[in-house]
């Protein structure tokens, strides 16, 4: 009893804390000020260390140094010592401070780490002596957590300590004694101390340490030293142990200048071939330019993967003067290599490029032809005379990347090139070619309105196959004139057309469908259009964003036309996915249509629907209750005899809540959806709750629990 | 990112979507004995794996490993013996013996030194820490999202990463999907003109707290070890309950998870496509009409949202600038303003959010050390951005954020809930 008690107190109070933090955004001392002492009192009271726990949580919020003793009185305990640490580790002030220094003294093993940890975080300059006796202490743990502390705090004590003790720590605890090196000269770099950084990550790096403490300090030696560094990067570069080439080839993108550049142009020539691509990738990475002579010759010569590596790179790093070696490349016989080079030619960035692509191409022949087609398509440039040309070539593969390349840069006064070919391919073999063409084309034409129109008017004089084909576009291209055009075609006498058609209007994007598919659902051929369209019809109005009113009047147009049980328990869905006043009303027709036309469950099923509108709308207001009271929800009298909400043993007693929330209606709309805050708070936090209601009906009495935070639509009792 | 960069990624993707294996893009960026111990190794030589924490989406996500040809997975680390059990039966089949290693204890398995690098599925508690305890250990990762629970985690997270110099990539594996990393391909460069607002799903903004749930006998440390699963979180006595699905403070204490379920996706997208990896808004507001909106210092609103959108699937984002927009989501299918934003570009369509072409990013640059996409740095700060936010959420009121000092600006708690103290031994 003293549990619930004291927890609703507490809970009552942390919201009246979060409440006034919402409705007044003061500062925090002026939020945390009338709640701090009771907060700390859960503390120090008998309270269940569950509460004991969440309340250190509450303090690291809105704590001050007043409840830095309570705090400090759990740090000794190994149950709740994580949780004072969490307020003592933020709240401000040398009260905290001192608190942790001295539990120093008073705790061990686990603990202690965790009180060194928190020092470490707020970076206690006056614990520097106390953690340097800790790094003589026998637990090896306790130790490393010191030497870590003492590098957070990064002072010239810290620093002074560390450096001395390095050498000589036991092999358990050297290495974070090396990672506290590493924080101190960090810090040192930061303050523009760059020869005393250098000097303390070159005593790590020579001292006997795991491998990546010695990576780490590496990495910082260079970065210290600038261009001084160079030389040291390099000789990662060259290294043949794996973790330091791999901190070398990091450290080369991080260490700027041209002197890096230089170096690593000067590297990449007597690198080993695999080596050399992974410098390569460094150096592209960087954006040098002036490695790019470099690139050139390894993209030229060696071995496959090397060559692959600077093509890729001179995608970055290339300019036009590249791309005569690169069509070669292109064209030869290694095929890896070559796909590397016609990537970086449809890539390679700038104006110049295309121009010299496009004037390579009337005179070209073969393989270097057909791949200029192709770049020409890919780049998008503009050479429509010549892919027109090349359309007409006697050789199909020609013919074939022209209409493609076609496809991706015609405009709309040669769009009839393409539909032509789509409607009546005098050669078989540009079929294919030339769908996808017109495709492509299409979906990017700026004016789709002009572009359906010119699809559409091709369409009679074409055989049925390319209609479907047209249609397929059409419904890619979306827009006014193409839904007009599917929507024709779907009452066309063609079932293929129908077939095609319907489908389209199924997944359009865009609510423009909804009348169609209406008239569809309506007048369609065949009953599975039908049945379609008022499918299609309903994902709109489930999927699309629409105003209120207008997603309620298609719900009762497309209810209108419905006449399965499956689409009308889909729109009885969204009505309820989507409630408010319109989906009420149209909620309550629906139950007094069926009704009048005798059917009960139908009846029942709108009425369920009703009052689950209302409940997500609220159901309080005039409006609501006497459209309700409509379909059968008449009024009655409703009195709550006990309300109790909570989980196992714990509740709480909510009857007065819910009497005042009760109404005429066996529906309870409590202020809020949430349980937790219509009731005053949350009686057994993290934990799923119940509520359970006794009560009368019109004088009948009646038991009902709910779930948290369920709907309170009390049973009428029999 | 720059086009070209993303066009060498396209290429990637289609490799990949037409069937054509790892091995045969491999050669573009695998160095042959640049892989090597002692530089002698064969190019063939694998990146031997580990895995930390493998339980559903990390069972998903070791199955984007295993047939990759260059992995070798060799060890897997969980707290429960079940699910040890179940991983090495998965690893030994797919090699057809009995070599995989199993582990209670991660830091074993760190201390293995013929592992390259590890796979991170824990639960979010324990992301951040053990991804830098992994990367101390001087191995890669691959860690899953939420990556960190807090401000100050994202901040270590990225600061470990650059000063071990350790290949991270962020289990956000939408960043390596073509349309949406076309779509914010689009607002980054331009093509929608100015950029004006993005916007992010962040399936639901209601906080959570594991707390304190009633004492249950705990079982054998062999059958499950609760202090290791503990790990970093405030200690708690065993509750069954506690040992499935996202538990403490996933979101960063009394915070909680809030935006950060989807947001650690969508937020990040919305990131890059705003071209704000290495910074966050500066501006964040509580939630009015079922949004949360914040801004960054040019101007650009970040709108989370959980309603409004197109049908395109879970985990949609939407960019709009003062000439178009675009809208993607899971289903693979993105909707445009204007089809010419295409510029005859194809954009592959791949429902389904797998991860095989993120898992190969990070595979690649294992052995180059680029950067992955999802790199420590862009996880960083679009950690900070949903932490922030649910921050702004948890206070119900503004909060501004400067993203150069990383601290809220004269806002003394919105700056206490940017860390949380680790249990011991545990530190970042």
């Amino acid at each position: 009893m003293h549990t619930i008690r004291h927890f609703t107190m507490c809970a009552a109070l942390i919201a009246a804390v979060v409440a006034a933090v919402a409705a007044t955004h003061p500062g925090p001392a002026q939020a945390a000020e009338p709640a701090e002492g009771q907060l700390i009192d859960v503390l120090t009271s008998d309270a269940p260390r569950a509460e004991k726990a969440i309340t250190c949580k509450r303090l690291a919020v809105w704590g001050t140094k007043d409840a830095v003793p309570a705090l400090a009185a759990l740090l000794p305990d190994e149950e709740l010592t994580s949780w004072a640490r969490i307020a003592l580790e933020v709240i401000p002030g040398p009260e905290a401070d001192a608190a942790l220094r001295e539990a120093m003294g008073k705790t061990q093993g686990r603990v202690l780490i965790g009180v060194i940890n928190s020092i470490g975080v707020r970076r206690d300059a006056g614990a520097v002596d106390a953690l340097a006796g800790r790094l003589q202490d026998a637990d090896a743990g306790v130790a490393s957590a010191a030497a870590v502390a003492l590098g957070h705090i990064g002072n010239a004590a810290a620093t002074r300590i560390l450096k001395q003790s390095l050498p000589d720590a036991p092999p358990a605890v050297r290495s974070a004694v090396a990672e506290g090196c590493i924080l101190c000269a960090e810090k040192l770099l930061a303050e523009d101390k760059a020869q005393e950084a250098a000097a303390l990550y070159d005593l790590v790096r020579k001292t006997d340490l795991p491998k990546q403490r010695i990576v780490e300090a590496t990495r910082g030696a260079i970065l210290a030293r600038r261009s001084a560094g160079v030389p040291l990067l390099i000789e990662q570069l060259r290294s043949d142990d794996r973790s330091l080439l791999q901190i070398g080839l990091s450290t080369a993108r991080e260490l700027p200048g041209n002197e890096v550049a230089e170096a690593l142009v000067a590297e990449l020539k007597q690198a080993p071939p695999d080596r050399a691509a992974l410098i390569l990738l460094a150096m592209a990475d960087r954006g040098d330019r002036a490695a790019l002579p470099a690139v050139m010759e390894a993209a030229k010569d060696g071995t496959p993967r090397a060559r692959i590596a600077a093509i890729g790179v001179l995608e970055r790093l290339g300019d036009v003067s590249c791309v005569p070696t690169l069509l070669e490349i292109a064209t030869g016989a290694d095929e890896d290599v070559a796909e590397a080079a016609r990537g970086t030619l449809a890539n390679l960035p700038g104006r110049q490029v295309d121009a010299d692509l496009a004037a390579r191409l009337p005179e070209a022949e073969g393989a270097t032809r057909r791949l200029l087609i192709e770049l020409v398509g890919q780049r998008r440039i503009d050479a429509t005379d010549a892919l027109l040309s090349a359309a007409d070539d006697p050789d199909a593969e020609i013919r074939a990347a022209a209409l493609l390349a076609l496809g991706e840069t015609v405009g709309a006064d040669n769009l009839a090139v393409l539909i032509t070919r789509v409607a009546g391919p005098e050669k078989p073999e540009d079929a294919r070619p030339a769908r996808q063409a017109l495709r492509a084309a299409c979906i990017r034409m700026p004016d789709r309105e002009a572009c359906a129109a010119r699809l559409v008017a091709a369409m009679p004089e074409a055989p049925l196959s390319a209609q479907c084909t047209m249609l397929e576009i059409l419904g890619a291209m979306g827009g006014s004139k193409a839904l007009e055009a599917i929507g024709a075609a779907a009452k066309d006498a063609s079932p293929e057309l129908q077939d095609t058609a319907s489908r389209l209007l199924g997944e359009w994007m865009d609510v423009d469908a909804s009348p169609v598919l209406l008239d569809l659902a309506k007048t369609a051929p065949e009953e599975k259009y039908k049945i379609r369209a008022v499918r299609g019809y309903i994902r709109l109005v489930r999927q699309f964003t629409v105003p209120d009113q207008q997603r309620a009047e298609m719900c009762r147009a497309v209810l209108a036309v419905a006449e399965r049980d499956a689409e009308k328990k889909l729109v009885l869905e969204v009505m309820q996915r989507y409630p408010s006043l319109d989906m009420l009303r149209l909620a309550v027709d629906l139950a007094k249509a069926a009704d009048a036309a005798g059917a009960p469950a139908a009846k029942a099923e709108a009425a369920a629907v009703s009052l689950a509108i209302a409940q997500k709308i609220g159901g309080r207001s005039g409006d609501v209750q006497k459209l309700l009271a409509q379909v059968g929800h008449d009024p009655v009298k409703v009195e709550i005899i006990k309300a109790e909400y909570g989980a196992g043993t714990k509740f709480k007693d909510v009857t007065e809540t819910l009497q005042r929330h009760a109404s005429d209606f066996p529906l309870i709309v409590l202020p809020s959806a949430n349980y937790n805050s219509s009731f005053g708070g949350d009686p057994v936090p993290n934990t799923v709750k119940q509520l359970k209601v006794q009560y009368r009906i019109n004088g009948k009495a009646g038991e009902a629990s709910f779930p948290e935070n369920a709907t309170i639509l009390l049973p009428v009792p029999k | 990112m720059s086009k070209r960069m993303a066009s060498l990624d396209r290429r990637r993707f289609l490799k990949t979507a037409l069937g054509v294996g790892a091995a045969v893009m491999a050669p573009q960026v695998i160095p042959g004995t640049a892989l090597g111990r002692g530089g002698m190794a064969a190019a063939s030589e694998r990146i031997v794996l580990g895995g930390i924490g493998i339980g559903n989406r990390g069972t998903y996500d070791l199955g984007c490993f295993l047939p990759e040809p260059d992995v070798q997975f060799v060890a897997v680390c969980d707290v429960k013996a079940a699910r040890r059990a179940a991983v090495k039966k998965m690893a030994d089949q797919k090699y057809g013996n009995q070599n995989c290693d199993t582990y209670r204890d991660f830091r074993e398995l760190l201390d293995r030194p013929d592992i390259d690098a590890v796979l991170i599925a824990t639960g979010p508690n324990w992301h951040a820490t053990a991804a830098i305890y992994t990367a101390r250990a001087g191995k890669d990762m691959y860690c899953e999202k939420p990556c960190t629970k807090n401000i100050s985690q994202s901040l270590l997270l990225a600061e470990t990463m650059r000063r071990t110099g350790r290949v991270f990539q962020a289990g956000t594996q939408r960043r390596n999907l073509p349309h949406f990393a076309f779509a914010c391909e689009l607002a980054r460069t331009g093509r929608l003109g100015k950029l004006k607002a993005v916007h992010a799903h962040p399936a639901g903004m209601s906080t959570s707290s594991s707390g304190w749930a009633a004492p249950e006998p705990e079982p054998p440390k062999e059958e499950v070890d609760w202090d290791l699963y503990l790990g970093p979180a405030a200690w708690r006595p065993f509750n069954r309950a506690l040992l499935d699905g996202f538990n403490f403070e996933k979101g960063g204490g009394m915070v909680g998870g809030g935006v950060l379920e989807w947001g650690s996706h969508c937020v990040d997208l919305c990131q890059w496509a705003a071209g704000a990896d290495n910074t966050a808004p500066v501006e964040y507001n509580p939630p009015q009409d079922g949004r949360v909106v914040a801004r960054y210092a040019n101007g650009v609103e970040l709108v989370i949202r959980n309603d409004g959108w197109l049908p395109l699937g879970s985990c949609p984002v939407r960019f709009e600038g003062d000439q178009g927009w675009v809208e993607a989501g899971d289903s693979g299918k993105m909707v445009l303003s204007s089809p010419a934003l295409l510029a005859g570009r194809k954009v592959a369509e791949i429902g389904g959010y797998p991860a095989t072409f993120h898992v190969r990013d990070f595979l690649d640059c294992v052995k180059t050390r680029q950067k992955p996409r999802a790199h420590a740095d862009a996880a960083c700060y679009s950690h900070i951005a949903c932490h922030a936010a649910n921050i702004a959420v948890f206070l119900d009121r503004q909060v501004n954020y400067d993203p150069v000092k990383n601290e809220f600006i004269d806002d003394e708690q919105a700056n206490r809930l940017r860390s949380e103290a680790l249990r011991a031994p545990w530190r970042l």
